[in-house]
């Protein structure tokens, strides 16, 4: 057959440069929703505001709180738990209730609400974690979480990425640990 | 580059523009959604976050009784499991208390009260102290007045402590109108049962230890009376003892679930089941040997049911009959029931008499594998008493328009839509100026109620439960709520309760909620002190039997062998009449309850809309089964719209051809054709209640509803059928491969292609 | 070892049918098809358990089912010597599954338990897996689901809930074989007979299926698999499916 193809690419040039300043408009978009909004990405260093500034290195560090003091399901159960308000008025209630951080969470507990956490380390839906076993093979909650005792505010150190879990059940050769269903539900 | 003119530059920008808005949605779309951390204020202690707490309750989907076992996550009901330890269910759930999970979270609940202030206008929601106090208004008013008896109770079936409150209630009112009402409650069966044995409950039939099984009509895998229990004697008798394995014969016009089952199905003319139980009953008593003292009065009143007198009216051939007889009276042990559409003819009763009295022919009445006798359940006498009948349901219609009715109470039960339009039940509901409905959904019935005070649905609230049939011995079970309730509902104990204070009651009524009135109940089962397991303190008895989910009693009924007299002298069973005449009407209408939908009530239920019907494939929709010479003769194929007309009206449905069904009848099932029963079940398929005639049993006066007559209209159009199977036929693929007897160990066959296997050390 | 004798060597375990050798443990079902009445109780305890969402009658009537348990029935016969069978039929679980070998990007595989396992966040969609099963026991997600609210209460935590685009099968209820697995690590011990079963035998009425494992020559299901009336449907595919039925006894009643 005999297409000529200059005149062919001369008379797509229009629709071609449409098209390419539509991508240019993407690319731009998306990097103008990056810088504007950097928001909670993927990767490190996510440290989202919480609506009580609670203070692990103050309760963890310096008082050296158990971490299943306040986290009592992570021996028991998969979801290691966040802890009531009542755990928390349990000790603030005769402990410098008057600041006004400790007097907001008087207030929750006053009026039976529960204090809306936002969540930092979020897996998703289909992986099935269970910190009951975990903490039954002696793996310590700074192992995956980072050094949370010197964190006035929880950051996600490490990336809630499957390479994480990987890197430790191979290296730790955990039976079957590398079998998709053993996390995958 | 040259210079661009601007269309050129405006479309570049506009370009870019969307490009740039794309990208930014781009970005957002991926983000992982911020999520929340919702703690409790105070830890509940029934529960623990990720691990699962189960509950033992009681199923109310059907009339069995079966004990369950409920999952829940997080105080959500998650799975319903039969009880391990009930005596019904032994662990085991059909599918529709499966789905009872989707009564519970129905998007279509009645979610609080509601009460029409203007007559004929919109329901709005009230609270429940205006809800109660305007109906405790009414009442006290008539019983003052001693009007009590203006006031009707229409309930679904209950048992056990609830039933006996309905009927204190209503005593202290002043009134005998208490009812329960269910389209398949086997009202002929107990009178069967008790013209033959005098008995008040039903009888035990023992399918576990058969090893002969005669069904007459009785889809007893399907719906019939207890199919979690039958579906586990079936599956026990089919391992057999001593490598003896129980066989099953189905006889029926079309074939049910059970027909399926069966080693052979046996078609039959419809309403002559029971001719031919005597047919069966003739050869036996006079050439099977058959010994008893009273053989001569058998050979009496069996005279006019020899095999080939039989045959003829029945359909089935005299070598048939008699191939039958012999194998049931030398099959030992052998057992007869039936049920289901055989005993909805107009010689019902006398029909089940028959079948029954098969039993009591081949001995094997009070024995394992055979027909055992109940003891009456430990509360109450039994769910016969108050179960209303076809006529008596004609009769509340006929007061109702008499206007002697002025309060009509509804519990969870939807006669608008199961009984036949020719009741003209509606319009006399219309008459009644107070109607109050504690049904849990918006239906049919409580559609026209003015006065809606819902009710919990059974896992959220307490209750218990004596099953009938029994299983032998008398148990019951504590039925427990699994979860706080949805919605601003009340239990329907409570309810009644409640009514009873607002109207100064108390004397009757002293107990504040039904908790407490179950409790007292349960103190006097206590103090008979018969209970198979011991316990001293009661509350240490009430928390083991709610946290077992059953409770048993060792006494047993010992009863001796025999029958009442007089039956055996009055034995018989006439031709079925039917309505309408075979020349306008030539095909014979054998409605039967879905396996999925029930009597109607499971049509709100998304899973059961999605399950295929077992024997066809078809979900969402109503069907009219042809055998397929009929199918053939009338030029009808699958989809095509038929209008299905009886002597009372007319509903319009396509064709199924089904194999198996007699070719003068035609079936249709139940359970779809609801106008107002939420957004699974409304405006889809047609009900054929509706056009049933009012045909009934004269003993009972219960509803015949195997007795109409129709004919087919076929209106030229055609629908697709919604099935999810495929060709139904295996075209030699041998999907199902079948042996012909049971093979010894040690024959051929067996398994080629399963790995080595390896002991894991 | 060299690059290439590495590969080599690593090629060859791949291409053994079935990836392992021996099974840690061999998950098998029986299905005696004397005992099965067709009630559909295992159908809708599999739904209930697995999350599997509601098609409607106009995905159905489309072919878009979504039953991972479903019951065939076939008839035999003509009136009135007209007969039906039911016939239970999930994944297989091949030890040498069709499906396996097809996906482009693994998202399917045999597991040390015998089981085969759908990745769902792996998988693309191209359902090729459906069409080399011989059994058609595999299925499409054609749309993102919805349950009408509060149905969604009554989802199960434990198993996914998958989205439009994803294939999906039975797992053998692998949620309830996690669980076990958990149970009996706390008490240091394998998980024995009976301590676990997926929905649908948990609930059968009729008690005609039986789920265990194999490689436990007490456990019932290896009684049940030595059954003379043993066999495998479809055989002369030679997927090696993990579901043993028992056939279905045809006798005279007379």
């Amino acid at each position: 057959m005999n297409v000529s193809l200059v005149p062919t690419l001369k008379a797509l040039k229009p629709a071609a440069l449409v098209v390419g300043a539509a991508f240019v408009g993407l690319v731009f978009g998306y990097w103008a929703n990056a810088t504007l909004f950097p928001g909670p990405a993927q990767g490190t260093a996510y440290a989202p505001e919480q609506p009580i500034n609670f203070s692990h290195k103050i309760h963890a560090g310096d008082y050296e709180i158990n971490c299943q003091y306040c986290h009592t399901q992570a021996r028991r159960s998969a979801s290691a738990g966040v802890p009531s308000v009542s755990k928390c008025a349990g000790c603030h209630q005769l402990v410098v209730p008057e600041r006004p951080q400790i007097r907001m969470v008087l207030d929750y507990w006053e009026n039976g609400e529960p204090i809306p956490w936002v969540k930092v380390h979020d897996l998703p839906d289909f992986v099935h974690f269970p910190h009951k076993r975990h903490v039954a093979a002696g793996v310590e909650c700074q192992t995956c979480h980072g050094p949370v005792e010197t964190m006035d505010v929880v950051s996600r150190q490490a990336p809630d990425q499957m390479g994480l879990c990987l890197t430790c059940h191979k290296e730790h050769q955990v039976e079957f640990g590398t079998d998709c269903l053993t996390c995958h539900k | 580059m040259s210079s661009i003119d601007r269309r050129d530059f405006l479309k570049l920008v506009g370009a870019g523009g969307v490009g740039t808005g794309a990208g930014f949605v781009l970005r957002e779309s991926i983000n992982h959604p911020v999520e929340q951390l919702i703690p409790y204020p105070v830890p509940p202690e029934e529960f623990s976050p990720g691990i699962a707490t189960y509950y033992n309750s009681v199923c109310s989907m059907c009339s069995a009784g079966c004990g369950i076992t409920v999952r829940t996550r997080e105080g959500r009901a998650k799975k319903i499991e039969g009880n391990p330890a009930h005596p019904v269910s032994q662990g085991r759930l059909c599918a529709h208390g499966q789905a009872g999970l989707q009564v519970l979270y129905n998007p279509d609940r009645l979610t609080g009260p509601m009460s029409r202030s203007v007559e004929g206008g919109e329901l709005l929601p009230v609270t429940w102290e205006e809800g109660i106090s305007q109906l405790a208004g009414r009442l006290g008013d008539l019983r003052a007045n001693g009007q009590g008896n203006s006031v009707c109770f229409l309930s679904e079936g209950v048992r056990g402590h609830l039933a006996g409150l309905f009927e204190l209630f209503m005593d202290q009112l002043g009134s005998n109108r208490l009812l329960h009402y269910d389209f398949a409650h086997p009202q002929t069966l107990y009178a069967a049962i008790n013209r033959l044995f005098g008995e008040a409950n039903l009888p035990y039939y023992d399918l576990q230890n058969t090893r002969f099984l005669l069904s007459f009509g009785a889809d007893y895998l399907g719906n019939w009376i207890s199919p979690v229990h039958h579906g586990l004697g079936f599956g026990r008798s089919r391992d057999g003892r001593d490598g003896v394995r129980g066989r099953f014969v189905q006889i029926e016009p079309r074939m049910s679930l059970s027909g399926a089952a069966a080693d052979e199905w046996v078609p039959a003319n419809p309403g002559t089941e029971g001719i031919l139980a005597l047919g069966l009953a003739h050869h036996i008593v006079n050439e099977g040997g058959y010994e008893r003292g009273d053989r001569d009065a058998w050979v009496a009143s069996l005279e006019a049911y020899s095999p080939a007198a039989v045959a003829e009216q029945t359909g089935v051939s005299a070598d048939t009959i008699i191939r039958l007889a012999e194998t049931f009276a030398g099959t030992q042990p052998s057992l007869a029931i039936g049920g289901g559409a055989a005993g909805q003819h107009s010689n019902g009763v006398d029909t089940l008499v028959a079948v029954n009295a098969l039993n009591y022919l081949v001995g094997n009445l009070g024995r394992e594998g055979g027909l055992v006798f109940n003891p009456p359940p430990a509360v109450g006498s039994g769910a016969n008493g108050a179960q209303a009948t076809y006529t008596s349901m004609l009769e509340i219609a006929e007061d109702a328009r008499q206007g002697d009715i002025q309060v009509l109470i509804l519990n969870q039960t939807n006669p608008a839509f199961t009984l036949p339009a020719a009741a003209e039940f509606r319009q006399a509901i219309a008459e009644v100026p107070l109607v109050v409905s504690l049904s849990s959904f918006m239906d049919e019935t409580t559609a026209m109620a003015d006065l809606i005070l819902p009710s919990h649905t059974y896992l959220e609230a307490w209750g218990d439960d004596f099953p009938e049939p029994g299983v032998g011995f008398s148990a019951g079970a504590v039925s427990q709520p699994v979860v706080s309730p949805l919605y601003n509902t009340r239990a329907t104990g409570d309810i009644i309760i409640g009514l009873a204070q607002a109207l100064g009651l108390t004397d009757a009524f002293p107990w504040s909620n039904m908790e407490e009135r179950l409790q007292e109940g349960w103190r006097e089962i206590h103090a008979r002190g018969v209970t198979a397991a011991e316990a001293d303190d009661f509350e240490d008895f009430w928390t083991g039997v709610v946290k077992a989910g059953v409770w048993g009693e060792t006494s047993r009924r010992v009863r001796p062998l025999a029958v009442e007299s007089g039956v055996i002298e009055s034995i018989g069973v006439e031709s079925p009449e039917f309505s309408g005449s075979s020349a306008e009407y030539p095909f014979i209408l054998h409605p039967y309850l879905s396996n999925t939908l029930d009597d109607g009530r499971g049509a709100n239920l998304p899973w059961m809309q999605e399950l295929p019907d077992p024997m066809t494939s078809v979900v969402y929709g109503s069907w009219v089964e042809l055998n397929p010479t009929t199918a053939g003769e009338l030029g009808l194929v699958e989809g095509d719209l038929v209008e299905v007309e009886s002597p009372e009206g007319t509903v319009v449905a396509p064709v199924f051809v089904y194999p198996a069904i007699m070719p003068n009848v035609i079936a249709m099932p139940i359970g779809q054709g609801h106008t107002n029963y939420g957004r699974y079940a409304s405006d889809r398929g047609v009900n054929p209640i509706e056009i049933l005639s009012p045909q009934v049993e004269p003993e009972t006066g219960d509803l015949a509803w195997a007795a109409t007559r129709v004919r087919l209209v076929p209106t030229g159009q055609r629908v697709e059928i919604v099935k999810t199977g495929g060709v139904s036929r295996e075209l030699g693929r041998e999907i199902i491969q079948t042996v012909d007897a049971e093979p010894s160990a040690g024959e051929s066959a067996g398994l080629s292609s399963i790995p080595v296997t390896v002991v894991h050390s | 070892m060299s690059f290439i004798d590495n590969f080599l060597a690593r090629w060859q375990e791949y291409r053994e049918p079935g990836y392992y050798k021996e099974f840690d443990y061999a998950w098998t079902m029986t299905i005696d098809l004397d005992r099965c009445t067709g009630c559909e109780a295992c159908v809708t305890a599999c739904q209930a358990e697995n999350n599997i969402p509601i098609v409607g009658e106009r995905g159905l009537a489309q072919g878009r089912e979504m039953q991972w348990m479903r019951i065939e029935r076939y008839w035999e016969g003509e009136y009135p010597d007209i007969k039906l069978g039911f016939i239970p039929m999930l994944c297989q679980h091949c030890d040498a599954a069709p499906c396996e070998t097809v996906c482009p990007v693994s998202a399917t595989y045999h597991n040390q338990d015998g089981l085969n396992a759908q990745v769902y966040n792996r998988c693309i969609g191209t359902r090729s897996c459906a069409v080399y099963c011989p059994y058609e026991v595999r299925y499409f997600n054609y749309n993102n689901h919805h349950w009408d609210a509060p149905l969604d209460e009554q989802l199960n935590p434990d198993v996914s809930v998958r989205e439009k685009g994803v294939m999906e099968k039975c797992t053998f209820c692998i949620q309830r074989i996690r669980q076990a697995k958990d149970t009996a690590k706390d008490e240091e011990r394998r998980v024995g007979d009976g301590d676990v079963q997926p929905a649908c035998v948990q609930t059968c009425p009729a008690e005609a299926l039986v789920f265990g494992d194999r490689n436990d020559p007490q456990s019932q299901v290896s009684q049940s698999m030595n059954d003379p009336r043993a066999y495998h449907v479809l055989e002369e595919v030679n997927t090696a499916p993990s579901v043993v039925y028992l056939k279905k006894v045809e006798t005279d009643a007379g």
